[in-house]
C-alpha cells in the first residue's frame, strides 16, 4: 500500500492519461488489470511466504526426529518447532550420542536394551516412507527397516526424499557396523545390545501449522472434494448442499416476511412508528445469544439454524428497506396522485416498482449478512455443513483441510453477488446504471420477457 | 429599468382583446378560490404564507400567478391540486369542493416526476389504468397524446433517456391523457435553458389552442407570463396576497414577435413595477470590493 502511495506522488502532474486521477475512470483494459492484480497480489504473497524460505518460516518442521533421555514430550516427523528451539534439541540428541561413543573409547561400551535399540531403528520410518520403502503401516515392521539401515550403509539405498546429513550417515553407517557385527540379517535372537546411536534430529524451515502452503490447500481441498468420509460423515458437496439450503431458507424467510413489512413501514408512518421502534430495540440483540432457546423449542437440525439465519437477517432488513422505502422521492408519490391514483395503486404502482432497484441492491448486502450468520448457525445444536467441518479440522490441527472450505465459502458468497449484479441491469433496465453500462445478451433476453407485446401482439389502433 | 419609447398604458385594450375578454367572463367558472389562507407551523412561529385569496378561472382560460419568490406560488398551487390544505378558505372546482388530490387536478410540476420505470407511452398510459380504462384503448390514447407533443418516435424510450424539455412535454401529455378539469403547471420550464423554454412555450401554447383545458401556470419568468397568459395574478409576498389582476392586452393568437409589442413591454413594465418596486433594489446593499486596476472601466 505504501509503495502504491509512493507511485502516486511519484506519478507525472501532467502526464496524459493519469493512473491516479481523483475521481476519474480508468480506461476499461486498466481496469481489468487491476482488478486481475487485486486477486494476483494476495495471491502472490501467500506463495512468496509459503515457497521463498527466506520469508518468515519462523518453525522447523522435522523430517527426522529422536526422543530425548528425560524428557516426555516427544516430537514425531512432521512437528514443527520454533527455530529457536530446534538447535537444543537436536544438540541434546548430539550430546547423547558423544557420550555413547565416549563410552565406547574407554571400552566401556554403554549396553542398551534391545527395546531401546528397535526404537532408534525405528527413527529411519518417516523417512523410509517419505522414499517409499515403506508403506504407512509397516512403521513397525523391524525386518524391514533393519535392511533399509543395511542398504543405507552399503549405499545401494539413497534418501532422497529427505537428504541425510553427514553425521546422519555418519550415524548409520556405525549403527550398521554394530548390527552387522551381531548379524548380518534381522534375527531377533542375535540382536545387539550395545547402545546404537541415535539420529539427529533433521527438519527444514517451515511456516506454522496454521498457514499451509497453496499446494497443500489444494490437495487436501482436491482430496476432502473427491473421496468419500469415513464414518458415514456426509460428503463435502452433501455439506455443501446443507450449507446453501440453510442460507437459503434463513434468508428466504426473512425476506419474504420483512420485504412486505418494511415497505409497510416506508410507506405508512403508523407502521413505522408501531414497528420499528421494536426492531431497532431488538437488532441490537445478537442473534447467536437466541441460539439455546432456538435449540430449546425448535430441536436439534435445521430449524434452529434457519431460524438464526433469519433473525440475524431480518431485523436488519427491516430497517433498511424501510429506510430505502422512504428514499423513494415524494413528488412521484404526488404525481401519482395527481394522477388519480388512490393508496392501494399508490402502493403497488409506484412504490413497489420505485423502490425494487435499490431494494435488490439492499438485499445483495444482505446476503452476505446471511452467511455470517451460517457460519455461528452451524455450530449450534449438532454440528453440520460446512462449518461443522471446519470446526472438526481445525481442532485437530489440520488447516490445510480447513481453507478450502473458507475460500469456497468465500467465493460462493463473491459469485452469488456478482450473478446478482450481472442480473441487476436486465431486471432494471430503466436505471440510470443500467443505462450507462453497455447492453448485453441477457440484457435483450429480459426486455424481451419483460415486454407484453411480445405475448399479447402489437395493439391495434 | 427604463423604456425609451413612450409606451401605452397596459389597462387599453383593443377591441379584439376587450372583446375576448367579455367572452371569457361570461364562461363558466371552472376553479373557484374563496378567500384561502394558509399558515405554516414552525419553529420560529407561525408564518402566514397565503392571505385571504379569492379569484375565478374560466373555463379554458390561461392564467398565470407571478410573484417575488417566497409570496407562496408554490403553497397556492398546491392547495389548488389538493396537496396541500388551506388553514382556512376554500378551493371550489366545477362547484365542488377539493378535499385532495385527484385526476381532476392534473399538475405538472419543475423536476418532471416522471416514473423512472416505465416507458414514456407507459407514463402517459398511467392515469388511464389507474382509472380502468382497458388496455389497448389506454395504448392508442397515449400514442395520440404523444403525437400531440411530438413524442411518437420515442414512445418505447425510458424517461432517463429523454431531455429536460422533451420529459416536461411527456409529463404535460401525461396530464393531459387523464381529462382533467385543469392542468397545474408549478413552473414547469424553470429548470431548463432559454432556447427548449421558448420553444416548450409555443408547445404548450399550441396544445392549449387544441384541446379543451384549462390552465392555471406558476412562473417568475415576466416575459413567459405576458406571452402566455390571459390574466396575470401578481402576488405580494409576506403574507401571499393578491397585488393585482391584471388582463393581458396583447392580442392571439400569440407568437414571439410580440415580445417587442407596445402592450407587451406595457404588461411588463407593469409586471416589473409591481415585483420589483422602486427603491427596493437588494443591489444597493450590496458591498462591493474592487479587485481590479483603477482605470480599466468596463462601462
Amino acid at each position: 500500500m505504501l509503495i502504491l502511495a509512493l507511485l502516486m506522488f511519484m506519478e507525472k502532474k501532467k502526464s496524459p492519461n493519469p493512473w491516479f486521477g481523483i475521481r476519474s475512470d480508468l480506461s476499461p483494459r486498466r481496469q481489468t488489470f487491476l482488478t486481475l492484480a487485486s486477486f494476483c497480489l494476495p495471491l502472490l504473497l501467500w506463495i512468496s511466504v509459503s515457497y521463498l524460505p527466506f520469508i518468515w518460516h519462523p518453525d522447523v518442521k522435522l523430517q527426522i526426529s529422536a526422543d530425548r533421555v528425560g524428557v516426555t514430550t516427544v516430537f514425531i516427523a512432521g512437528d514443527r518447532v520454533s527455530k529457536e528451539y530446534f538447535p537444543t534439541f537436536a544438540q541434546a540428541v548430539r550430546s547423547e550420542n558423544m557420550e555413547t561413543r565416549k563410552a565406547r573409547k574407554l571400552d566401556q561400551a554403554k549396553s542398551g536394551s534391545k527395546r531401546d535399540n528397535l526404537k532408534k531403528l525405528r527413527h529411519m520410518a518417516p523417512l523410509a516412507i517419505a522414499n517409499g520403502w515403506l508403506e504407512s503401516d509397516e512403521r513397525q515392521d523391524d525386518e524391514k527397516i533393519f535392511e533399509i539401515w543395511k542398504g543405507l550403509a552399503e549405499g545401494t539405498l539413497i534418501s532422497s526424499a529427505v537428504v541425510l546429513s553427514e553425521e546422519n550417515l555418519a550415524v548409520v553407517q556405525d549403527n550398521w557396523q554394530t548390527l552387522s557385527a551381531a548379524s548380518s540379517k534381522y534375527d531377533p535372537k542375535r540382536f545387539p545390545t550395545e547402545a546404537l546411536l541415535k539420529l539427529i534430529p533433521q527438519g527444514i524451515p517451515s511456516n506454522p501449522v496454521y498457514l499451509p502452503a497453496p499446494h497443500e490447500v489444494l490437495g487436501a481441498g482436491w482430496r476432502d472434494f473427491t473421496t468419500e468420509p469415513e464414518n458415514n460423515m456426509p460428503t463435502m458437496w452433501k455439506r455443501y448442499r446443507h450449507s446453501l439450503s440453510v442460507v437459503f431458507w434463513g434468508f428466504a424467510y426473512s425476506c419474504l416476511l420483512g420485504i412486505p413489512l418494511a415497505i409497510l413501514c416506508g410507506s405508512f408512518d403508523f407502521f413505522s412508528k408501531l414497528h420499528e421502534p421494536f426492531v431497532d430495540f431488538f437488532r441490537y440483540m445478537p442473534a447467536p445469544t437466541f441460539s439455546v432457546l432456538f435449540v430449546a423449542f425448535l430441536g436439534t437440525a435445521d430449524a434452529p439454524k434457519i431460524m438464526l439465519v433469519f433473525v440475524g437477517t431480518f431485523f436488519q432488513l427491516v430497517l433498511v428497506v424501510a429506510n430505502t422505502t422512504r428514499m423513494l422521492e415524494k413528488s412521484l408519490l404526488e404525481a401519482a396522485q395527481t394522477l388519480g391514483a388512490n393508496r392501494r395503486q399508490l402502493l403497488g404502482r409506484v412504490i413497489i416498482p420505485g423502490v425494487l432497484p435499490k431494494l435488490y441492491n439492499d438485499l445483495r448486502i444482505l446476503l452476505g449478512w446471511a452467511w455470517t450468520w451460517l457460519v455461528i448457525a452451524e455450530l449450534i445444536g449438532e454440528k453440520t455443513g460446512l462449518t461443522g467441518f471446519i470446526d472438526t479440522q481445525g481442532t485437530r490441527y489440520n488447516f490445510d483441510r480447513v481453507f478450502p472450505i473458507i475460500i469456497l465459502i468465500g467465493l460462493t458468497g463473491f459469485f452469488t453477488d456478482r450473478l446478482l449484479l450481472a442480473l441487476r441491469n436486465p431486471l432494471f433496465p430503466w436505471t440510470e446504471e443500467a443505462r450507462n453500462s453497455p447492453k448485453g445478451v441477457l440484457a435483450k433476453i429480459f426486455q424481451w420477457f419483460g415486454d407484453p407485446s411480445t405475448y399479447l401482439g402489437q395493439p391495434k389502433s | 429599468m427604463s423604456y425609451s419609447v413612450q409606451l401605452p398604458s397596459y389597462l387599453e385594450q383593443g377591441p379584439a382583446v376587450s372583446k375576448r375578454f367579455r367572452e371569457l367572463q361570461e364562461r363558466p367558472v371552472k376553479l373557484r378560490a374563496e378567500s384561502l389562507s394558509k399558515t405554516f407551523e414552525t419553529a420560529k412561529g407561525k408564518v402566514r404564507a397565503l392571505r385571504e385569496l379569492s379569484f375565478d378561472v374560466h373555463r379554458r382560460e390561461f392564467i398565470t400567478v407571478i410573484g417575488p419568490s417566497g409570496c407562496g406560488k408554490t403553497t397556492l398551487i398546491r392547495i389548488l391540486a389538493g396537496l396541500d390544505f388551506p388553514t382556512s378558505g376554500k378551493v371550489l372546482l366545477e362547484g365542488k369542493k377539493v378535499h385532495g388530490p385527484s385526476a381532476d387536478q392534473g399538475m405538472v410540476f419543475q423536476d418532471y416526476t416522471l416514473f423512472p420505470w416505465l416507458t414514456v407511452k407507459k407514463n402517459v398510459m398511467f392515469g388511464m389504468e389507474v382509472k380502468g380504462v382497458g388496455r389497448l384503448k389506454a395504448e392508442a390514447e397515449a400514442r395520440e397524446w404523444l403525437e400531440m407533443v411530438g413524442l411518437s418516435k420515442f414512445a418505447e424510450v425510458y424517461p432517463s433517456q429523454l431531455s429536460g424539455g422533451m420529459k416536461q412535454r411527456v409529463a404535460i401529455a401525461r396530464s393531459l391523457a387523464n381529462r382533467p378539469e385543469i392542468l397545474l403547471l408549478d413552473e414547469p420550464f424553470g429548470a431548463l435553458d432559454a432556447q427548449t423554454r421558448s420553444s416548450m412555450q409555443a408547445y404548450l401554447l399550441k396544445i392549449w389552442r387544441n384541446v379543451d383545458v384549462t390552465i392555471f401556470f406558476v412562473t417568475h419568468d415576466l416575459d413567459e407570463a405576458v406571452y402566455l397568459s390571459d390574466r396575470i395574478l401578481v402576488l405580494r409576498a409576506n403574507p401571499g396576497e393578491i397585488d393585482e389582476l391584471i388582463e393581458v392586452p396583447v392580442p392571439r393568437p400569440r407568437s414571439p414577435q410580440q415580445f417587442l409589442s407596445p402592450e407587451f413591454l406595457a404588461t411588463k413594465k407593469r409586471l416589473e413595477e409591481l415585483i420589483h418596486p422602486p427603491g427596493h433594489n437588494q443591489n444597493e446593499t450590496m458591498p462591493m470590493i474592487r479587485l481590479t486596476e483603477v482605470g480599466d472601466e468596463v462601462e
